[in-house]
């Protein structure tokens, strides 16, 4: 080797060893420093990708006939991209002319300097998507009448972004708002369905990496979607009844309304109405809607003495035990005393020589807190309990209310409650405890749990709820002998709730209203209680009127709704007259 | 004949011809590296590049997922009851009354029928298990049971 390149080779040489032996020594200078193998392990995180929480779009409801009740729909989220922005007045002043966001926000907002910490800002949430369409427009008409500008301040809506995410939507608005209840934008569902439901339908959401290295890019896993719900309403009926309720109440003068649908040989809630109702697009409006303690649904939440729909419990008891027959006879003489307390009928008279049916025609409370001294105070209340009554129904709703029944062994219960007890005063329901108490006589004495979710559908696969036997408070033949009872009852006095063509049986409820200073004589609560048709009933009503002003009597305010309202399921529900339906049995 | 051997020795001997076959030699290794680079920043770039699409289409299916969900809805706002029976007045349809509806029985008709949104769930059956026999014998059973009839059955056809 030529000994003048020598010393070339050993200085190279000497180089590139001293250079490894310093990469060497910075690679354990860094991996024994700990704020240095942080800092690294930190810029790594930030660069290698990001960790995403992908959440299932909120499962869709559906009423019985699979019309969408409650889906979803696309909003956005509009932000700029601190480092591309490239003329924030012109962004500040688009989103003020469209959006009518404030000026000055947005164009602090859309000022900011880029930095490590801030490269991101927000500038509005849950946009529509027309909003969207006109931005576009905006963006795309700056762009044209300034393409050929080379200024450097030249309007610009660089940077504009919008982020496409779900937000809970309600195609028919406020229809069966008081039982679907809505979902927050913080995705909680409050009251009715949304509430009960709200881990099934908001699904199981999950946290995946996603790499910006498309070198290292995985599968996204499937994120199952959440589960939907099918529920019993009929979406027609519904719509229907609601209409009907809001002219009841305007018509008189009451200061709210429930009207309950249901089919007594499953359970099914055809359909719930009350008032008000809620726009669930606008959910935010609760606090208008709801003033005070208004409950959100009156057919779970709001227990009241019910009056003397009541009735038809203490007779069906007392049949059913047989503490009195159809043919047993009682003397009315206006007044009867139990547990030291003079019990009066509504018109204060008396009515003389009454059988069972007369006693529930002229809905006489002399007559039925007789039936409940016959009948003894154990019984009665095991049958109470058996009807349902101060328990839970277990319907799939939020918010749901037990009302109250004093028992005996109650500090507050005396003997006198029995007797009013028996013609529903002193005893607080809700109108779906009592309608299910009392569909039981429309169903041979068998009582269907309240059944308000037909199916689940989750993972591809429906999973129907079949109807559910809550309990036999009462005999077939008691059913049977009472539901005649209750039909003729409406024929021989002519009842508002007659409707041509059908045969119904029900009864009337014009209850007092407790105050904390005795019972208000000015203001009740008109009821009505029915079925039909009586020898195949296929929908049970219940209507309940507070604070009727037109009248005080549920057999004038109340009686008609109920004929309004089953002309129109007859018509809803495909039913035929009964000769006609008796004809095509019969062939 | 001396010359000739001596010429030929003089040009193996050449410097500039080790310096060529250095040369040579090198640049060989550089064009096989060469190729083997290019080889590998194709597949790179191309893995690169499916991978870049990927990430494209899973974003093109979220979107089209919130559209999909987004477009459902829009549907159920213009199928929904109220907007209906608005169509309907304003076709000139009215709603029918009780005493004007016509009953007819038609055969075989089941009547009005429950939408099904998914299949039922199907029961797990629970088969009892098929596995083939070479899956659960042994050496010993598969010579007792295969090998040794099949090699009687040969030697019976020989004699």
């Amino acid at each position: 080797m030529n000994t003048d390149h020598f010393w070339r080779y050993t200085l190279l040489g000497t180089f590139f060893t001293v250079l490894a032996f310093a990469i060497v020594a910075q690679m354990v200078r860094i991996q024994l420093d700990p704020t240095q193998a942080a800092h690294f392990r930190e810029q790594k995180e930030r660069y290698d990708g990001e960790w995403r929480t992908i959440y299932p779009a909120r499962g869709e409801v559906y009423d019985r006939w699979g019309h969408l009740l409650a889906g979803n729909t696309s909003v956005y989220q509009i932000g700029v991209e601190l480092g591309e922005v490239s003329n924030p007045h012109t962004i500040a002043l688009t989103l003020n002319v469209v959006l009518g966001l404030d000026y000055a926000t947005v164009f602090k907002a859309a000022s900011q300097d880029a930095s490590p910490t801030a490269v991101y800002a927000v500038l509005d949430d849950y946009v529509p998507q027309e909003k969207i369409d006109r931005l576009e427009q905006f963006r795309q008409d700056i762009e044209k009448t300034y393409q050929s500008s080379r200024k450097e301040d030249k309007p610009s809506l660089n940077g504009l972004v919008y982020i496409p995410h779900l937000q809970r939507s309600y195609p028919e608005n406020d229809l069966a708002s008081n039982l679907l209840g809505f979902v927050s934008r913080e995705g909680e569902g409050y009251f009715g369905i949304e509430a009960k439901f709200n881990q099934v339908l908001a699904g199981v959401p999950q946290r995946i990496w996603a790499p910006r290295d498309p070198n290292r890019v995985e599968e996204v896993p499937t994120v199952p979607p959440a589960a939907s719900l099918v529920l019993t309403i009929d979406r027609e009926i519904q719509s229907h009844i609601e209409d009907i309720l809001d002219d009841a109440v305007e018509d008189n003068g009451a200061d709210s309304g429930t009207i309950l649908v249901l089919d007594p040989k499953t359970g099914d809630i055809l359909a719930m109405a009350t008032t008000p109702r809620l726009n669930l697009n606008e959910y935010w409006r609760y606090g208008e809607v709801f003033k005070g303690a208004t409950p959100f649904n009156r057919a779970v939440s709001q227990a009241y003495e019910p009056g003397s729909v009541f009735k038809v419990l203490t007779m069906a008891s007392a049949l059913d035990k047989g503490a009195v027959t159809p043919e047993t006879t009682f003397l009315d003489t206006g007044v009867f005393e139990i547990g030291g307390t003079f019990i009066y009928n509504w018109n204060s008279g008396a009515w003389g020589p009454q059988d069972m049916q007369g006693c529930m025609q002229h809905s006489l409370n002399v007559c039925l807190a007789w039936i409940a001294s016959q009948l003894g105070t154990k019984d009665f209340y095991t049958y109470m309990r058996a009807f349902g009554i101060g328990h839970l129904t277990g319907i799939d709703l939020g918010g749901e209310n037990p009302g109250r029944l004093k028992v005996p062994g109650d500090e507050d219960w005396y003997d006198a409650d029995l007797g009013t007890n028996s013609f529903g005063q002193g005893v607080a329901v809700t109108p779906l405890q009592l309608a299910v108490a009392a569909s039981a006589i429309a169903n041979d004495g068998k009582m269907m749990a309240p059944r308000i979710v037909r199916s689940l559908v989750d993972k591809g696969q429906q999973f129907d709820t079949e109807p559910r036997v809550m309990g036999v408070p009462i005999s077939v033949k008691t059913a049977d002998t009472l539901s005649e009872m209750l039909a003729r009852s409406l024929e021989e006095e002519a009842s508002d709730a007659l409707v041509e063509g059908y045969r119904v049986a029900g009864k009337t409820g014009t209850a007092e209203i407790p105050t904390p200073y005795g019972y208000s004589t000015s203001a009740t609560n008109a009821s009505f209680l029915g079925w039909g048709p009586v020898d195949d009933p296929q929908f049970f009503v219940y209507i309940w009127l507070e604070k009727p002003t037109s009248s005080m009597w549920g057999s004038i305010v109340a009686a008609p709704v109920f004929k309004t309202v089953v002309e129109e399921l007859v018509v809803l529900m495909n039913i035929p007259p009964d000769n006609v339906r008796q004809q095509i049995s019969s062939r | 004949m001396d010359s000739v051997r001596s010429l030929t020795q003089a040009y193996s001997q050449a410097p500039w011809r080790k310096q060529l076959k250095f040369i040579v030699l090198f640049l060989l290794i550089v064009v096989f590296a060469a190729l083997i680079a290019g080889i590998y920043l194709d597949v790179t770039a191309r893995a690169a590049t499916i991978g870049r699409e990927i990430q494209l289409m899973q974003r093109d299916i979220e979107a089209l997922k919130l559209v999909n969900a987004d477009l459902e809805t829009r549907l159920a706002f213009l199928l929904s009851s109220g907007q209906m029976a608005e169509r309907a007045r304003k076709l000139g349809f009215e709603p029918i009354e009780r005493d004007q509806m016509v009953f007819v029985v038609v055969e075989g008709y089941p009547g009005r029928q429950q939408p099904v949104l998914a299949p039922a769930p199907v029961p797990v059956k629970v088969v009892a298990a098929a596995l083939p026999a070479n899956f659960t014998e042994s050496l010993l059973d598969w010579v007792q049971q295969d090998v040794i009839p099949q090699v009687k059955q040969m030697l019976e056809v020989r004699r």
